[in-house]
């Protein structure tokens, strides 16, 4: 009998995983600890939404790419509304994007929330997950009053926003914001201080900033390794271009940069709504008509989603639908470029690597370890993966 | 004993077949303290085989099916079903779509449907009661 | 309109910060080596079918973040023979948009040895050998 020494991990994230847009499975290889080789497996979350664009008109593309991603689903919206817009000739007024920009910025921190929660839980520090989940629910809880959904939130509508903003919500945001940025500085300071968190994060999973352009990465990911590049900054849409914001940026390039990065643009993103609020334009933001054609043309949109930059290529050939809609988004590049990233490092690992690019919510998948040498073929969930090194 | 033997503790397991997160996502908030499952008893099952509850999310992507059929067929007898949200009742917004099956009760026999375009933690912790009730009437 | 050359290829801009340049398949793996030393990463590769042409116009959408633009390189490829040369050696960040036009259009990028069906489109239209974005697949 041969015998071989390499264990083969198979982490199938797509199917058992509250998954992301492009579910994979990692199938790991690891010798001993070390882990020597990782590939990617997709296609469990295929649900075919470029062909279905097609055969659907433009407004019906709208409520379709909201459902591409229910953790980002605003930009997904604004990044086909945009693109459409401007091939249907039609401008928003400034007060809707103010109040898109609102939308965005509210879901942008209950995502990074999301995750930072998901990585204390992966790395298992589970009090702090309950307790970022927890606050949590008062973004959610701000989204709703917004837009009058909690999660999707379908405020886009060709040519500006479906529900305004009246005083009494927005006196109600502001006050709530005051305490979510007080907890958003705490969990900054966890992050950045904690001895287990630091022991699990620093030094994990680093990216120089060349292997981070060569390899296409986008957003946090990117910034966490010292490029500042930013969709929000470089190409402004929506009302981005009148407000004054930072870009977050790191040099240390490991998965603790990308974290931190998370957390710090969230405090920007409570900035960022604060002064929209503030500034809210007047005049009408919830438009009587729209358009239902558009004309020939075709055009390249970008967004900077929670997890970087989203593009759609949207084609008109005129007519009621779109001839063709590209979508490319964000974890697309971050999952499938990074095989690298886990080589060299240990088992337990590679959970935390595989959660800095922020896949999504890692809860109930499992992995299964083949120990060849053993002959031994076993289950393990994620989470116990990650505690191997460390009992 | 019989069947009433899991409604004081039913653990659930959480299954994505192809669901845009939104489901999942708000999942995950009605297991989480702020609407608090463990007073019903309800906890997320790591594995099929300690699992009593299959919520299964998402428009059934033909290869996650697949995935389904097997988890269902591991997971113990008495096993439950809830399908969560539109896509997993009647495909939503992707029915017809070529890689998908587009209905959970095509795949496995479903006990409970919980609706919405994502449902509310609410929601879920609804449907999640009433499955129990009818469990402890029996049925 | 703006314009900007590269290594002697002009790049013509069709809207703020979009600039786009047409060439042969053949010159594609020149301007990828040009273009990723303007300090720029790939962001998509987005193929269009055109039946009535007999054609599949591929778009390259590179983001320089040294210039601050859009680079777009569309080139067009024959529907009977769609093959182009892979940059996956250049910018190693091609490898999903090199995979995901495979698996939905049928383009062959020629030395890419990681291409397979599968991809993302389930078994059983793969068995049948449609790619489901092309127009005529009937899907």
């Amino acid at each position: 009998m041969r015998v071989c020494r390499v264990a083969v991990v198979e982490i199938p994230i797509g199917p058992q995983h509250p998954a992301l847009h492009e579910p994979i499975m990692l199938r790991v290889r690891a010798e001993g600890e070390e882990v020597v080789e990782v590939a990617v497996n997709t296609g469990y979350n295929h649900r075919g939404i470029e062909k279905l664009m097609e055969r659907n008109s433009w407004v019906r593309g709208m409520y379709l790419a909201g459902r591409v991603c229910g953790i980002c689903n605003a930009v997904h919206t604004q990044v086909y509304v945009q693109g459409v817009e401007k091939l249907m000739g039609v401008e928003p007024p400034p007060r809707a994007n103010y109040i898109r920009t609102i939308v965005m910025e509210l879901e942008r921190i209950h995502s990074h929330m999301l995750i930072s929660a998901v990585m204390a839980e992966i790395v298992g520090f589970d009090t702090l997950f309950m307790l970022i989940m927890r606050d949590r629910e008062r973004v959610m809880y701000l989204k709703e009053l917004v837009t009058g959904n909690r999660v999707h939130a379908d405020i886009h509508i060709l040519g500006g926003v479906k529900r305004d903003i009246d005083e009494v919500r927005r006196d109600r945001i502001l006050s709530e914001l005051r305490v979510i940025e007080e907890r958003l500085k705490y969990y900054r300071k966890v992050f950045e201080e904690d001895y287990t968190l630091l022991k699990r994060l620093a030094e994990v999973g680093r990216i120089r900033k060349s292997e981070a352009l060569s390899h296409c990465l986008v957003g946090p990911t990117l910034r966490g390794s010292g490029v500042k590049s930013d969709v929000r900054f470089d190409d402004p849409y929506a009302a981005y271009s009148e407000i004054p914001f930072d870009v977050v940026v790191r040099d240390e390039g490991d998965s603790w940069a990308r974290m931190v990065v998370r957390l710090e643009e969230a405090l920007v993103s409570v900035g960022i709504v604060r002064y929209a609020l503030e500034h809210l334009p007047q005049g009408p933001a919830v438009p009587k008509a729209f358009p239902r054609a558009a004309k020939v043309g075709e055009v390249v949109s970008r967004v900077e989603a929670p997890r970087g930059e989203l593009i759609y290529h949207i084609v008109s050939t005129g007519g009621g639908n779109p001839y063709r809609v590209k979508i490319r988004t964000p974890s697309f590049l971050n999952i499938i470029n990074t095989e690298f990233t886990y080589l060299g490092h240990r088992l337990a690992d590679v959970p935390v690597i595989f959660s800095s690019y922020d896949p999504c919510i890692s809860c109930t998948e499992r992995v299964l370890v083949v120990d060849e040498k053993k002959g031994v073929r076993r289950y393990v969930s994620l989470r116990e993966l990650a505690r191997w090194g460390t009992t | 004993m019989g069947v009433s033997v899991i409604r004081y503790s039913p653990w659930i397991m959480h299954f994505n077949a192809g669901a845009c997160n939104g489901c999942d996502i708000e999942v995950l908030a009605a297991l989480t303290p702020f609407f608090d499952p463990e007073r019903l008893g309800v906890r997320l099952a790591p594995n099929p085989r300690h699992a009593d509850i299959i919520l299964v999310t998402g428009a059934l992507n033909k290869k996650a099916a697949e995935r389904l059929r097997r988890l269902y067929e591991q997971t113990p007898s008495p096993k439950y079903v809830i399908a969560c949200g539109a896509c997993a009742i009647s495909g939503g917004v992707f029915t017809d779509s070529y890689p998908v099956i587009s209905r959970a009760d095509r795949v496995v026999p479903v006990d409970v449907y919980v609706p919405g375009c994502p449902p509310r933690p609410e929601a879920i912790l609804y449907g999640i009661k009433k499955l129990l009730d009818r469990v402890a009437r029996g049925g | 309109m703006a314009e900007l050359s590269i290594g002697g290829y002009t790049f013509r801009e069709v809207e703020p910060r979009r600039y786009v340049v047409s060439v042969d398949p053949g010159r594609l793996r020149e301007l990828a080596e040009l273009i990723v030393r303007e300090e720029s990463y790939l962001s998509t590769i987005s193929a269009v079918d055109l039946p009535k042409e007999n054609a599949i116009e591929l778009n390259y959408v590179f983001w320089s973040t040294k210039h601050r633009v859009a680079l777009i390189v569309k080139t067009r490829v024959s529907r009977e023979r769609p093959v182009v040369p892979t940059i996956v050696d250049i910018v190693p960040g091609a490898l999903g948009g090199e995979l995901e036009a495979y698996d939905l259009l049928g383009i062959v990028f020629e030395g890419n040895t990681r291409l397979r069906r599968g991809f993302l489109v389930p078994e059983d239209l793969v068995s049948k050998g449609i790619y489901p974005l092309r127009k005529d697949a009937g899907v």
